[in-house]
């Protein structure tokens, strides 16, 4: 059973190998002759006011809970598309229920504007 | 030579326990904040091996997809609004630190009574429970919850339709001032409200007129 | 398997589930300003619930229990019954609700929405005949309860409330999930008539009794009984008065409901270890909220400590065997009614701008109003215990079960702090009629607040006359678990 997640081994193991191999040669073998001008960070010539790091917008925020709601509402889909057909119509129609509740949601976000970027 | 499956399995989980515990430990001492929750990241990657180990795929899906894929996100924007920098070790409060201490000595010590508990053979013996080929644990799940719990599922719906009520009332706000642009809107309007064309009756110059004459 | 038919006994709950997602979308396209129609979906709910509810207790008609959805809902007289309270006390929070958002111009589809959403939680956890599906009402009632403390998002007591409210209720939700996992760890079932027999059948005591101590935590937490009441006066002061009334309210009789269902009905093997548990906490909560409520100037703080000692005489009851189960059921439905009435009150008195949650804002209202001080002095005293009033005989009924049982010394500690806890009572009948008014300001309220407020007030008179009845009820409908 556990034996048919090989490939996935498999391929965890290439992508890691190749992964570090790739930066490790770069490391070897690239010339690096740094000094202190060439690695601070460049502002139209004069020094940097202050960090380089921004603020993300508090908007973002909103966007991020409604995605995890929805991103939710796709683990139970999940599990669901993969009996479907034992179940038959009274899981087709338990979902739609499900789904219904949350379209109900999705209007009342459309309505309300927070799917806007004012 | 020729590893034996169980010694291979053992291997992997090894491994894949070593970077979690890794990742575990990187998430507290690294300093940059973005990095730890990056740390996390690989936390619940590794996480979901061990558990694909044990045969829990759909945790292991899940784990993946909600808290990698949802979770994880949530946190790496909350970190970037906040703003946070760079924290020194010696802002860390010390009494954060001594309940740290007390928690962990807390976990070791249920942990060894656990150990304890197994050596002396009161907990039922450790063999997992390996199945065919073609089992399917996210099958299982589903007929579970899409039959003995439909009506807890269908409550969960109703929950989440309250997390979202409750997200956008709390947090959404008109901002004053916004010159944003409505299409549906500019293509609606009705030149009729905007602009009124009145007709006036002619007036004759008479102030010009007057002014000039008494000028002459 | 799976017959459309089993969903007849849940039609109450589907019909304030639909009720509020239909609120919710007509709110979305309702005026801030008016906002009336929305009410009057709201209170057509809960009215057409009662009737679906009652409808299968026709007299001449054998009511039957009826378990449904593979065993994680039950339909009994025991959840009926809680939820026609529930219906009528909703049904004034929908009144009260109205008047206090109009003062503060800001009355909105989603207030209503959520509080039906919160109805349908309480009624969840009521019918609850599964640990998931009890937990998951919980959480659907928490959830929106959250929501509606932070309600006034400007407002930062609010929002501190509601934050203190949250964490405090995720903890209590984790300790109960915690427990009721425990628990299934030792018996293997989720099925709350299930799990009883399982107990009976074996002696793993350990494990279960570890989950029975966090189970009672959560129930603790939830009921805001003393030593886990912290949350309960910063959230009562801080959320808006009509949020204060609702969570004052109805929620209590769920956290009834789940602690009857998990601790009567499920773990009733146990009943040594949890009553011994709960006649702890019913002791500490009635002396602490009675000491604790003497210092308070702000009403709803009062309140809020008055409630923490009425939980504990709820949870006395509780203590009382089988006929204590019926007088805690009695005196909770009573006290319901009270603490909704009390914080109508505030809203009644309120204006824009302006709350009055302080006990010096009643001062001299028998001459402001001889009429609502007349209504204020019979909530106040049969919060109190006074005699004739109905608090008084449900404090009766409970302590008469409790003699029974033997437990005399927990009677007689009880009796002096309600003793004790008059005085704070009697100051603010003092404040009413012995003070001068500091305005003159008339009482403004529509007339169907003031219709609703005086019912609800005059109820603490009118229940007098079905006290027997109504007293009967609960021993026959808690008999019948």
């Amino acid at each position: 059973m556990i034996a048919s997640y090989f490939p996935i081994l498999l391929f965890l193991a290439v992508a890691t190998g190749l992964g570090i191999a790739l930066m490790s040669l770069g490391l070897l073998f690239g010339t690096r002759k740094t000094n202190d001008e060439k690695i601070s960070a460049y502002e139209c010539g004069f020094e940097a006011f202050d960090d380089a790091h921004m603020k993300f917008d508090v908007r973002f925020y909103l966007v991020a809970i409604l995605f995890i709601i929805f991103d939710l509402e796709i683990a139970f889909l999940f599990p669901w598309s993969v009996v479907l057909e034992e179940l038959g119509g009274f899981g087709l129609v338990s979902m739609f229920i499900f789904l219904f509740l949350l379209v109900i949601g999705f209007i009342y976000e459309w309505k309300k504007g927070a799917l806007e970027w004012e | 030579m020729i590893i034996s499956p169980e010694l291979f399995q053992q291997i992997i989980f090894y491994v894949f326990a070593t970077f979690t515990i890794g990742s575990a430990m990187a998430v507290v001492t690294v300093k940059n904040t973005i990095y730890s929750a990056l740390f996390l990241v690989l936390c619940f990657f590794n996480t979901a091996v061990l558990w694909l180990l044990i045969e829990a795929e759909f945790l292991a899906i899940t784990l993946v997809l909600v808290y990698v894929g949802a979770v994880m996100v949530l946190f790496l924007f909350v970190v970037m609004m906040l703003d946070v920098k760079q924290a020194k070790a010696s802002q860390l409060k010390q009494s954060y630190t001594k309940a740290a201490l007390l928690i962990a000595a807390a976990m070791l010590v249920q942990l060894l009574i656990l150990f304890a508990y197994k050596l002396s053979g009161e907990i039922p013996s450790n063999e997992l429970v390996r199945q065919e080929q073609g089992y399917s644990n996210v099958a299982e799940v589903g007929m579970t919850l899409f039959t003995q719990y439909v009506y807890p599922f269908e409550i969960a719906a109703v929950i989440l339709l309250v997390a979202i009520v409750a997200a956008i009332m709390l947090t959404m706000r008109k901002r004053e001032g916004n010159k944003q642009m409505d299409a549906s809107k500019q293509i609606n309007i009705n030149p009729a409200e905007r602009l009124r064309v009145v007709s006036m009756k002619a007036e004759k110059a008479t102030t010009q007129a007057q002014s000039k004459e008494e000028e002459s | 398997m799976f017959g459309w038919s089993e969903l007849v006994p849940a039609f109450p709950e589907i019909l304030v589930l639909s009720m509020a997602c239909v609120v919710l979308l007509v709110g979305l396209f309702t005026d801030k300003k008016k906002g009336g129609f929305i009410v009057f979906l709201s209170v057509i709910t809960m009215m057409f619930a009662a009737i679906l509810t009652l409808k299968d207790h026709v007299a001449g008609v054998e009511f039957t229990k009826t378990v449904i959805f593979n065993g994680t809902f039950i339909r009994d007289e025991f959840g009926d019954m809680l939820k026609v309270v529930v219906y009528l006390l909703m049904i004034s929070v929908f009144f009260y609700a109205k008047q206090y958002l109009r003062q503060h111009d800001n009355l909105q589809g989603e207030y209503f929405a959520l509080l039906l959403f919160a109805t349908l939680g309480i009624m969840v956890m009521i019918s609850g005949h599964n640990f998931i599906a009890l937990y998951l009402g919980l959480e659907l009632l928490a959830l929106s309860s959250y929501a509606l403390v932070a309600y006034n998002r400007n407002d930062l007591n609010g929002n501190e409330a509601a934050m203190k409210y949250f964490i405090l209720g995720a903890l209590a939700s984790g300790m109960l999930l915690y427990g009721m996992s425990l628990i299934y760890g030792a018996v293997g079932t989720l099925q709350i008539n299930e799990i009883s027999q399982a107990i009976a059948g074996q002696n793993n005591d350990m494990f279960l009794v570890l989950g029975l101590i966090f189970v009672i935590v959560g129930i603790g937490f939830k009921l805001g009984a003393a030593p886990f009441h912290m949350w309960v006066p910063d959230v009562y002061e801080g959320a808006p008065t009509a949020t204060t009334l609702f969570i004052a309210s109805a929620p209590k009789i769920a956290a009834f409901a789940l602690a009857v269902r998990i601790l009567g009905q499920s773990l009733d093997v146990l009943m040594i270890h949890w009553q011994s548990m709960l006649a702890t906490l019913a002791i500490v909560s009635i002396i602490v909220g009675n000491l604790f409520a003497l210092q308070q100037t702000n009403l709803k703080r009062l309140f809020a400590y008055s409630t923490i000692s009425h939980i504990g005489f709820m949870l006395l009851g509780l203590v009382g065997g089988a006929e204590g189960i019926a007088a805690s059921m009695f005196y909770i439905i009573v006290y319901t009614i009270m603490a909704v009435g009390g914080f109508g009150m505030i809203v009644l008195l309120s204006n824009k701008g302006m709350e009055a949650d302080q006990i010096a804002d009643f001062k001299g209202l028998n001459q402001r109003s001889g009429w609502y001080a007349f209504l204020m002095l019979l909530l106040v005293a049969s919060m109190a215990g006074f005699p004739p009033l109905i608090g008084f005989f449900s404090k009766l009924y409970v302590l008469k079960a409790v003699i029974d049982q033997g437990h005399i010394i927990l009677a007689a500690v009880a009796v002096i702090f309600a003793v004790i806890g008059a005085f704070y009572y009697l100051k603010i009948i003092k404040v009413m009629y012995f003070e001068e008014s500091e305005t003159d300001q008339a009482i403004d309220a529509s007339f169907d607040v003031k219709t609703v407020l005086s019912i609800n007030a005059l109820a603490q008179l009118g229940l007098l006359v079905l006290l027997p009845v109504l007293f009967q009820y609960c021993i026959r409908v808690t008999g019948s678990l």
